[in-house]
């Protein structure tokens, strides 16, 4: 079983207790209306997905029930860190 | 013209769950139904901030319980109180007091074979959850609060609907 370290909780957990929440740090843009249907879509669809290093938002839904962010590697599925939402990125 | 909804009464015993409590069995586990308390989930921002409302002790490390109360996240508690304990409101207050007595059941997971039973549906490293802990978890395929009160005696809270299906799984993982 794959654990996950609970950066509120401060412990490993499984993994059943915790949903993945997409791509972490996309920030919504503070006036869409002045966005152009391009920079719209790539706000709302597109995403990095790269091979290796991936930072993404993870919800200790079974737990917590807290949002925070991970480090994972996107190859070896190998969770490199997590640390609170609101923290810069690592 | 209107006619007036009957609205069936919310049965807060636990009597209308058809579970009979099960004597210890040969794997030493006995299964229990506990009986109706008055049970509160409390949300502030801080420990701090909860105990002036409700003028009780509050844990204030996730996973820690204290006096009934136990802290499940950093702004969310449990209080699993006796029966006709009412805590105050807190009106005004940045602070969210709600009782859900009538939300759940607890089901007690008892003797010598519980850690085991509890292990057995439970993803959690039991072993290491220790005694006067308690964490929101899942058993099965169902969300529950998990609260260890001795080496031998766990209590699970578990909402009402989900509690004859949870009984059900507890009692399969004690007689595997």
């Amino acid at each position: 079983m794959l654990l996950i370290h609970c950066p509120y909780c401060e412990e490993d957990r499984p993994e059943v207790e915790f949903v993945y929440g997409g791509e972490a740090h996309i920030a919504r843009p503070l006036d869409p209306a002045a966005l152009s249907d391009e920079d719209w879509e790539h706000y709302l669809y597109i995403r990095r997905n790269p091979r290796g290093r991936h930072h993404e938002r993870w919800r200790h839904t079974h737990g917590c029930g807290r949002f925070f962010n991970a480090v994972r590697d996107t190859v070896s599925d190998r969770f490199e860190q997590t640390y609170k939402a609101g923290e810069p990125r690592r | 013209m209107s006619e007036a909804i009957a609205i069936p009464a919310l049965a807060v015993a636990g009597t209308d769950l058809a579970l009979e409590s099960q004597a210890t069995t040969a794997a030493g586990v006995a299964l229990t139904l506990e009986p109706p308390a008055s049970r509160w989930s409390l949300r502030a921002r801080t420990a701090d901030a909860l105990a002036a409302v409700i003028g009780r002790p509050v844990p204030a490390r996730i996973g820690e319980t204290r006096d009934g109360l136990a802290c499940l996240g950093p702004d969310e508690w449990l209080a699993d109180l006796p029966a006709g304990t009412v805590l105050p409101d807190g009106a005004g207050q940045p602070v969210s007091v709600v009782d859900i007595s009538a939300r759940g059941v607890v089901i007690r997971v008892e003797g010598a074979g519980a850690a085991r039973t509890v292990a057995s549906g439970c993803p959690l490293d039991v072993e290491r959850f220790a005694v006067g802990r308690a964490t929101r978890t899942v058993y099965e395929t169902v969300e529950v609060i998990l609260w260890r009160e001795s080496e031998t005696a766990f209590r699970v809270f578990v909402w009402r609907s989900f509690a004859p299906w949870l009984w059900h799984a507890l009692k399969a993982c004690e007689r595997a």
